[in-house]
């Protein structure tokens, strides 16, 4: 009697999430492998067979080639300086020992993080509007007066969209840095000062060696989210101009819902999938490596 | 304890920079709000550009209210939200607890399974998953946005986490007494991983009200939009109105904004414990 109730409950709280996570997610996996193979558009009733043509013809395409490296620019600038900012802030809110100011600290730089967005995107393209935004005007107070097109000139928007994406985001990882050093037992930094250790050495020494895991965590997190930046790209420049802005999320979607390849741009995803497959194993191997202490 | 004196000294500097770096963070609300209450022309036209507005302009906000289906698309955000949110609370606490409490066959592969799509980045599974929502006919619904949400996989790994430690005789001692499996998640699990159900909560919140490119897969029709996709839908309509944009924008991150200053605690705790886990 009450061994049943049990396996009902197991089985009933089990079948809804599996049964969504089945349509929602395991087999969109199998058919993304499977359209990839297909020259598929959603209006074709028999899409044609085409084999490995779709990938052969990704690897010469030039625009897909420039998404990749685009990417991975954008996460390597992105990521690094992400990670040296917010380690420098979090240390120095760490600094504040009254607690009213360092919440308020927190508060005020998780707040981009908060807020929606594509608005906020959008806010930004009017401060860097070459006409009449806020950039354009305190560059001109300093003398500056060539007139920068940020998001419409292909040197200049990476730059901008970089920028844009750290100033919304680096508020996660402040959080979680704080919350690494907040840890740390205050008993440690006690005994090195009274060895006669200076900050420096007592950053290097002590800090960091601790905060290695979260660190570790920190940098694997954000180089796994930096792969999927998709919306402010998308509502600033859409990958322009000359593709220069073009991440490979948003080459998945401009060939899938504009231009209708959606066999061509599964091709994309499947390839995106397995680099970010190589980048968990990597991950899994690294926090395995590191468990030990 | 948090004292420590020798340690906590912030010096002139620490605080300038803190200082610069939340005048940065800050900057952008600032500009947006003081924009929001000047006119087109103001915006447009004055060189060099104002930073406060020389006259009080409500006109953007009027425009965005009356004019625009503003609070069709904030209620369409909200009913997102809230459905999707309670769904993926209620059902990652009950799973969590199953995976945590219970042995059944299947159990270690199954788990496997759930962390595994934890890895999927979304972009890999659009494509499919609008071809699986449009055979489904939820095309253009607020169904369709919210289907592939109701479940979370991060959701069910926290919980887990939270409800290994809650200690067996709670459960048997409910047991004895005669009550049901569902009674004693409800009565006796829920109360103890109230903590990690909150940050969900607010994550899940948060993470539905900024989502924006699903959204922009499924739906077509202006009125259900939610706020995120209206907004660039806006500016795109109103690209020479920059007064009006300002004010949807300020209207558009007030409802979130209000949400994180509320719970702000809730959500830093919940954010340091995912990380430090």
């Amino acid at each position: 009697m009450r061994w049943r109730d049990r396996e009902r409950f197991i089985f009933f709280s089990l079948l809804p999430v599996f049964l969504l996570l089945a349509v929602f997610v395991v087999l969109p996996i199998v058919f993304s492998l499977v359209i990839s193979f297909f020259n598929y558009n959603p209006l074709s009733r028999h899409p044609p067979f085409t084999g490995l043509e779709n990938y052969r013809n990704l690897f010469r395409d030039p625009v897909f080639l420039k998404s990749l490296a685009n990417t991975f620019f954008f996460v390597g600038v992105s990521v690094a300086i992400n990670l040296v900012l917010a380690t420098l802030i979090a240390l120095s809110i760490d600094l504040v020992s009254r607690l009213g100011i360092r919440n308020l600290f927190r508060t005020v730089f998780f707040l981009p993080t908060a807020a929606n967005i594509a608005a906020v995107a959008i806010v930004w393209s009017y401060m860097l509007d070459p006409r009449f935004g806020i950039v354009a005007a305190v560059l001109s107070t300093f003398g500056v007066n060539v007139q920068f097109n940020w998001l419409g000139d292909q040197n200049l928007v990476m730059a901008s969209i970089i920028t844009l994406n750290l100033w919304q985001d680096i508020g996660y990882n402040i959080i979680i840095v704080l919350a690494g050093l907040e840890s740390i037992p205050r008993m440690f930094y006690e005994s090195a000062l009274l060895d006669g250790a200076d900050r420096v050495r007592v950053f290097f020494r002590i800090t960091l060696p601790l905060l290695a895991r979260t660190m570790l965590f920190v940098s694997v997190m954000t180089i796994i989210s930096y792969f999927q930046v998709f919306t402010p790209v998308m509502v600033l420049t859409r990958g322009g101009p000359n593709h220069a802005s073009e991440l490979i999320g948003v080459s998945i979607y401009l060939n899938a819902f504009q231009f209708s390849k959606l066999g061509y741009a599964s091709t994309m995803a499947v390839t995106m999938m397995v680099l970010m497959m190589v980048l968990s194993l990597l991950q899994m191997r690294i926090f395995r490596a590191n468990w030990e202490y | 304890m948090r004292s420590g004196m020798h340690i906590r000294r912030a010096g002139i500097v620490t605080y300038l920079f803190l200082a610069a770096g939340a005048a940065v963070a800050m900057f952008p609300f600032l500009w947006m709000i003081l924009n929001s209450f000047k006119t087109n022309k103001e915006i447009l036209l004055t060189v060099p550009p104002t930073f406060f507005p020389k006259t009080f302009y409500l006109g953007g906000y009027l425009k965005v209210l009356f004019e625009a289906p503003f609070l069709r698309w904030t209620l369409n955000s909200l009913f997102i939200a809230v459905v999707t949110t309670a769904a993926v609370v209620f059902s990652s606490a009950l799973v969590g607890y199953v995976y945590a409490k219970f042995r059944f066959s299947g159990k270690k592969t199954s788990f496997l399974i759930i962390l595994a799509t934890l890895m999927i980045p979304f972009e890999v599974i659009m494509i499919p998953e609008f071809l699986v929502v449009s055979w489904l006919g939820l095309l253009n619904t607020l169904s369709g946005v919210m289907a592939p949400s109701l479940v979370s996989a991060f959701g069910i790994f926290m919980c887990r986490q939270f409800c290994e430690s809650i200690p067996g005789d709670l459960m048997d001692a409910g047991r004895i007494d005669g009550a049901s499996e569902l009674g004693i998640f409800l009565r006796i699990v829920v109360p103890e991983i109230t903590p990690a159900m909150s940050a969900l909560t607010i994550f899940n919140f948060m993470a539905s009200w900024n989502n924006y490119v699903w959204p922009l897969i499924v739906i077509n029709d202006v009125r259900k939009m939610p706020v995120s996709l209206a907004i660039s839908y806006f500016n795109g309509i109103h690209a020479v109105h920059p007064s009006y944009v300002m004010a949807a924008s300020v209207l558009v991150m007030l409802p979130i904004l209000i949400v994180y200053l509320i719970f702000q605690r809730q959500f830093v705790e919940g954010l340091a414990l995912s990380g430090l886990k």
